[in-house]
């Protein structure tokens, strides 16, 4: 069966429909072209019209104006609508006039940089013509990289690269420097939070430099649907951006299908598993012949997904190419191999992780299964954008689990379909952020009197306060670095990034291979000793993790099982900024410390998902500082609470918070944490806490501190409006967790909150 | 830190400093300490550069250069603090040292520097190739001056004596050099690893004896590589000079690789019996073989394979002389077998290499003993030289 069939078939299928929420059908839409813009150069025509691309969709044409007329612009369009042509077509026509003219690429990830030389390459190859297209980063070989430096007419990198490979070294670049016309950086939404602030930054050390060298560059910007394009890149750029989002692409019917697991068992409302119906819903497609991605939230997902998927197409000799995991810790290579395989219909499945939504070419899928909500509405649309042919049609399916928010979407479709999707919120001048940056530019060229960093506050006070601690010398109206370090080896632009563990497969003891790598925070999650780690639906069981030399050893193994690690957090205070007595509570916002901890783990039978039993984990723990703001309960209501009523009121309110908070911080679930210590090490006192959870932190408890009453005011909405009697996943959390009286006394402590806030007038 | 950020207090209003040049000193060294430096063998020079050097290169017209600088990281905020330049006077070697007091003085003590390498015809430093002249240029670059004038050929003394001197000293710095060839040792010298430290202690002090040891540790530099060049020169010259086999092997293998073969030969014929000799002894034939001498590559083959030295490869090239020179394959054959019988000795390890050099010496004799049979029965006149399969030594 095709789609159309497919859905034919399952909107007659009662059993099946019982379970759809909402079945939406998105009319297929036509092409519409703009004008050809006509400074382009003459040889560019040619070429396209030989690729089959004879006119330009409007917002190609459009951008394409905008570019020429000396704008810097940014693209907003959904996957797969020949975003890439909105800057090819500029550059190349560019250098083209003036072979002089150079133009940077910046691409987050190396796989998506690779994949757009590919596609360059092919344009400039079958025009002709000498123009140079280079990749730079950590993989270009030493001697390869002076003609880079040289003779590049485009260099492809990464901000990571950028910032400790090229602008450190400028006076090697002088002629990249000197001719920069463009500046592309593709895949914008993925600058928020620290990366974002980190790569607003290496923009004004560009800037500054570009500045030095006498030219002036254009920014392209390309960015998935996010709520505030426009405000992101200008917040990345530090300059006023025009917005070009009139796609003009076509695109076949779509059907979304919101899908809700079946209750099986009313009294506590507990759901079927959304990896089984997952499963269902992944194999009827794929019996189908449909080519599907499916979408998984953690890379344990991925993998049992996965194997679940491989068992189901299995042949005789035990082979399942045909079905594919895919996620970060799987080496280049492999993921190119199977890229390469989605794109060439190879594969007829995929399970990943959310490492396929960035824009690495897979080209137009059939299908795509959610396997929950992927935590933000931008999250979710990149992801179902991956299928969409531009003539035939394709199928979303969105699984909900039990947590609150899936149940929220699921219930609520006309929520999703209709609002915005979130805002990508950085924080260039976080003062960690920028006070690194700042050190690097200053030792990249001296600052003057008076000198700007982009439109950073206050850079009097840093300069200031770097030449009190010697790093500076300010001397004739300039500030000069006066020490040894090389400062931006002292920042890696991904908090996490920094240390990766390498995978050791060592089943065959003659012959050790390497087959993934990790990064240091989510090691003591998966590769703890004892830990079955899949890999490509593949078990591997831990047998030492040498936490010092930054290596797990595994090894094959085929039980029934699979692991999952429990992480415990704790939390201290650095320095308090800023705090409000109000009415016996107290708000607060600082800079705190945060430890993570792995103790324990738990055996999951595969299937049924029971647990089988329990191990112990003997890591070290990881260390974070970032902000906070929280709140200490007023002492006399937690005087007149039971403990175990106060703690079970105070996990619902967590729990409220955690749905609550990401809607009006406009961030990802995943970007804050909240907790509650009934016994702070921060007051003393019972307190809920909520903090940024990256390193420095990005302004979100900053900003939930300025806005404390309409959090705990829709907090209270939630759990006074939920009809469920005594606590659901979908308010203070279910009565299994939070007891009996757990969800009344969540709405006490919300009520008590917000009369203490009002009647000291906060 | 946010508060140590804001509570910084502003800086004090600092008196107006007028900046109108670096610090700089002359000293002249007496021409005893560099014996013959005027009549440098600049012949010799340009067998051991690479580079091509000017003709009838005066050797007073030759800049010696070295930088003192505040970090070894390298990337625009590291620069040069202090300038060593070198030259050779009638009355004694000169050096003038430049140094900055303060930043704003780092384009004064640029432009003197240019203003010396203009005035010469060739630039003499240590590893300066790849770290003081590209350290220079960018800094030129940063105050915006035009670096051209240090475009002049380099002798980059640190490449030579690296090429020299790496089989028999592991490590080729300028102190090692010093003690282990031109036999002279620093007593407290400063390590350089503390230079920017001094550098910046003074800044931040204002003591210039903080950077008296720098300055010596420089001055030192400047005159050790006037001396090590000399040396190398004559070394060159005179190969029979070196002392030690190791030193000896190694520059011809220099001399070779940069297009000197006689030169190179020479020093292999000086090498003595030892360990090095059978290999001096093979590259010497080698390299006759390759400049159209194989008689006398031919009675080196002989001499060592008579001598027991070498192995079987003098067997082997002897039996390629015989196929392919002298067209005579019985000898040819016999000199292959000779070296079969040579692997088939007890003792040697039966391990990969030695298998597959059995395995090519079989197909050689089996491919000669076609080749006799061949002639045999057609009796045709000898052809040009076939193309060997395994044709490794054939090059």
């Amino acid at each position: 069966m095709n789609v159309d069939q497919l859905a034919q078939v399952l909107r007659q299928d009662e059993a099946f429909m019982a379970n759809v929420t909402r079945w939406e059908t998105v009319p297929a839409r036509e092409a519409q072209y703009g004008e050809d813009p006509e400074q382009l150069d003459p040889r560019l025509k040619p070429v396209l019209a030989g690729r089959g691309i004879h006119r330009l969709y409007t917002h190609q044409a459009h951008a394409i104006r905008e570019v020429l007329a000396g704008h810097d612009v940014v693209v907003v369009t959904p996957t797969a609508s020949g975003k890439t042509l909105c800057y090819n077509l500029p550059v190349l026509s560019a250098i083209l006039q003036n072979p002089d003219a150079r133009a940077l690429y910046l691409f987050p990830t190396k796989a998506l940089s690779a994949d757009q030389v590919s596609e360059l390459y092919e344009l400039i190859e079958a025009m002709g013509v000498d123009i140079k297209t280079y990749t730079y980063d950590g993989d270009t070989p030493v001697a390869a990289r002076r003609a880079v430096r040289q003779a590049g007419h485009i260099v492809v990198t990464n901000p990571d690269m950028l910032h400790s490979g090229i602008l450190p070294h400028h006076t090697k670049w002088v002629k990249l420097f000197e001719n920069l016309r463009y500046i592309i950086i593709d895949e914008i939404h993925t600058y928020r939070g620290v990366f974002g602030s980190n790569l607003a930054n290496v923009l004004r050390r560009l800037m500054r430099l570009c500045e030095f060298y006498g030219s002036r560059p254009q920014f392209i910007l390309c960015s998935a649907t996010i709520a505030n394009p426009k405000e992101l890149a200008e917040s990345l750029t530090g300059r006023p951006v025009t917005v070009v989002d009139d796609n003009g692409a076509p695109m076949g019917e779509r059907h979304l299908v919101f899908y809700n697991p079946p209750v099986v068992n009313r009294q506590l409302g507990i759901r079927k598993g959304v990896i089984p119906e997952t499963r269902m819903i992944a194999e009827m497609l794929l019996k189908n012949k449909i080519q599907t991605i499916t979408f998984a939230r953690s890379r344990v997902t991925v993998e049992v997904l996965t194997r679940y998927l491989k068992d189901a197409v299995r042949d005789p000799m035990g082979n399942a190419g045909r079905v594919r995991g895919y996620r970060g810790g799987y080496l280049p290579t492999q993921r190119r191999e199977i890229e390469r395989g989605l794109r060439a219909g190879q594969i007829d499945a995929v399970v990943s992780t959310n490492a396929l939504e960035l824009g690495i070419d897979i080209g137009a899928l059939d299908a795509c299964v959610l396997c929950g909500y992927p935590g933000t509405i931008a999250s979710a649309w990149q992801q179902a954008g991956r299928a969409g042919r531009r003539r035939a049609a394709s199928m979303v399916f969105f699984v909900a689990s039990s947590a609150a928010i899936d149940q929220f979407i699921v219930t609520h479709p006309d929520y999703f379909l209709s609002a915005s999707p979130e805002h990508a919120l950085l924080n260039p001048d976080n003062i960690y952020v920028l006070l690194s940056h700042f050190k690097c530019a200053a030792f990249e060229l001296p600052f003057e009197d008076g000198e700007g960093f982009g439109n950073a506050p206050s850079p009097d006070s840093l300069l200031d306060f770097l030449t009190q601690n010697h790093i500076l010398r300010h001397v004739d109206g300039r500030y000069h670095w006066m020490a040894e370090d090389f400062p931006a080896s002292e920042i890696s632009l991904r908090s996490a990034a920094s240390e990766n563990f390498l995978i050791i497969d060592i089943t065959d003891a003659a012959h050790h291979r390497v087959i993934g790598e990790m990064d240091r925070y989510t090691v003591p999650m998966l590769l703890h000793e004892n830990a079955i780690y899949m890999h490509e639906g593949q078990q591997y069981q831990v047998e030492k993790l040498d936490f010092d030399a930054c290596k797990a050893f595994i090894r094959q193994v085929d039980v029934g099982y699979y692991t999952d690690a429990d992480l415990n957090v704790s939390l201290s205070p650095l320095e308090i900024e800023e705090e409000q007595q109000m009415g016996g509570m107290t708000a607060s916002f600082g800079e705190v410390k945060v430890l993570s901890l792995v103790t324990m783990f738990k055996k999951i039978r595969f299937d049924t998902q029971e647990t089988l039993g329990f191990g112990k984990v003997r890591l070290p723990e990881t260390e974070m500082h970032t902000q906070a703001m929280w709140w200490t309960l007023p002492e006399a209501l937690c005087v007149s609470l039971p403990s175990d009523r106060l703690k079970n009121g105070m996990l619902g309110v967590a729990n409220l918070l955690r749905i609550v908070a990401p809607l009006y911080l406009m961030c990802s679930p995943a970007d804050i944490a909240v907790l509650y210590q009934v016994k702070s090490p921060i007051t003393d006192q019972p307190t809920v806490i909520l903090y940024d959870n990256c390193p420095g932190g990005v302004g979100l408890s900053q900003k939930a501190f300025g806005m404390q009453e309409m959090l705990l005011e829709k907090c209270l909405e939630i759990v006074t409006d939920c009809p469920c009697p005594q606590g659901c996943p979908s308010c203070a959390g279910p009565v299994g967790e939070i007891g009996v009286d757990g969800k009344a006394t969540a709405a006490l402590i919300l009520r008590r909150l917000l009369q203490c806030l009002r009647e000291s007038g906060g | 830190m946010l508060n140590a950020i804001s509570q910084a207090p502003p800086r004090k209003e600092e008196p107006e400093r007028r900046f109108t040049d670096c610090w700089h000193a002359e000293l002249v060294r007496p021409l005893s300490e560099m014996p013959g430096a005027f009549d440098l063998p600049v012949d010799a020079v340009s067998l051991m550069e690479t580079e091509p050097l000017p003709e009838n290169l005066n050797p007073a017209r030759i800049l010696y250069l070295d930088t003192e600088t505040t970090g070894l990281s390298g990337g625009a905020g590291t620069l040069a603090f202090e300038v060593g330049l070198g030259r050779l006077m009638e009355d004694g070697f000169r050096i003038t040292q430049l140094m900055i007091r303060d930043y704003p003085e780092e384009q004064f003590l640029l432009r003197r520097v240019l203003e010396a390498a203009g005035d010469c015809d060739a630039l003499c430093t240590f590893n300066g190739r790849s770290f003081d002249l590209p350290l220079l240029r960018d800094r030129c670059l940063m105050n915006r001056l035009s670096p051209a004038p240090l475009e002049k050929p380099h002798i980059d003394l640190l490449h030579i004596a690296r090429r020299v001197f790496r089989l028999r000293l592991k490590q080729c710095n300028l102190g090692r050099l010093e003690e282990a060839v031109l036999g002279f040792g620093r007593g407290d010298d400063l390590p350089g690893a503390q230079v920017p430290e001094r550098f910046f202690s003074y800044l931040k002090t204002g003591e210039f004896a903080l950077l008296e040891d720098v300055l010596r540790h420089n001055q030192q530099d400047i005159a050790s590589l006037c001396i090590l060049l000399n040396h190398m020169a004559r070394m060159y010259q005179a190969p029979q000079l070196l002392d030690h086999d190791q030193d000896l092997y190694a520059m011809g293998h220099g001399l070779e690789r940069h297009n000197h073969p006689e030169e190179a030969r020479r020093c292999w014929e000086l090498v003595h019996p030892g360990s090095l000799h059978a290999q001096s002894q093979l590259r010497l034939a080698q390299s006759l073989r390759r400049s159209g001498q194989a008689g006398e590559a031919a009675a080196i083959w002989q001499r060592m394979a008579e001598g027991r030295e070498g192995g079987i490869v003098p067997w082997v090239e002897l039996a390629k002389y015989y196929e392919h020179t002298l067209r005579d394959i019985p000898e040819a054959l016999a000199c292959a077998r000779r070296a079969l019988i040579l692997l088939a000795e007890p003792g040697l390890p039966a391990d990969a290499s030695v298998q597959s050099e059995k395995n090519a010496l079989q197909y050689r004799c089996a491919r000669l003993r076609r080749k006799l049979k061949g002639r045999g029965t057609t009796s045709r006149p000898p052809e040009g030289p076939e193309n060997e399969a395994g044709g490794t030594a054939w090059d």
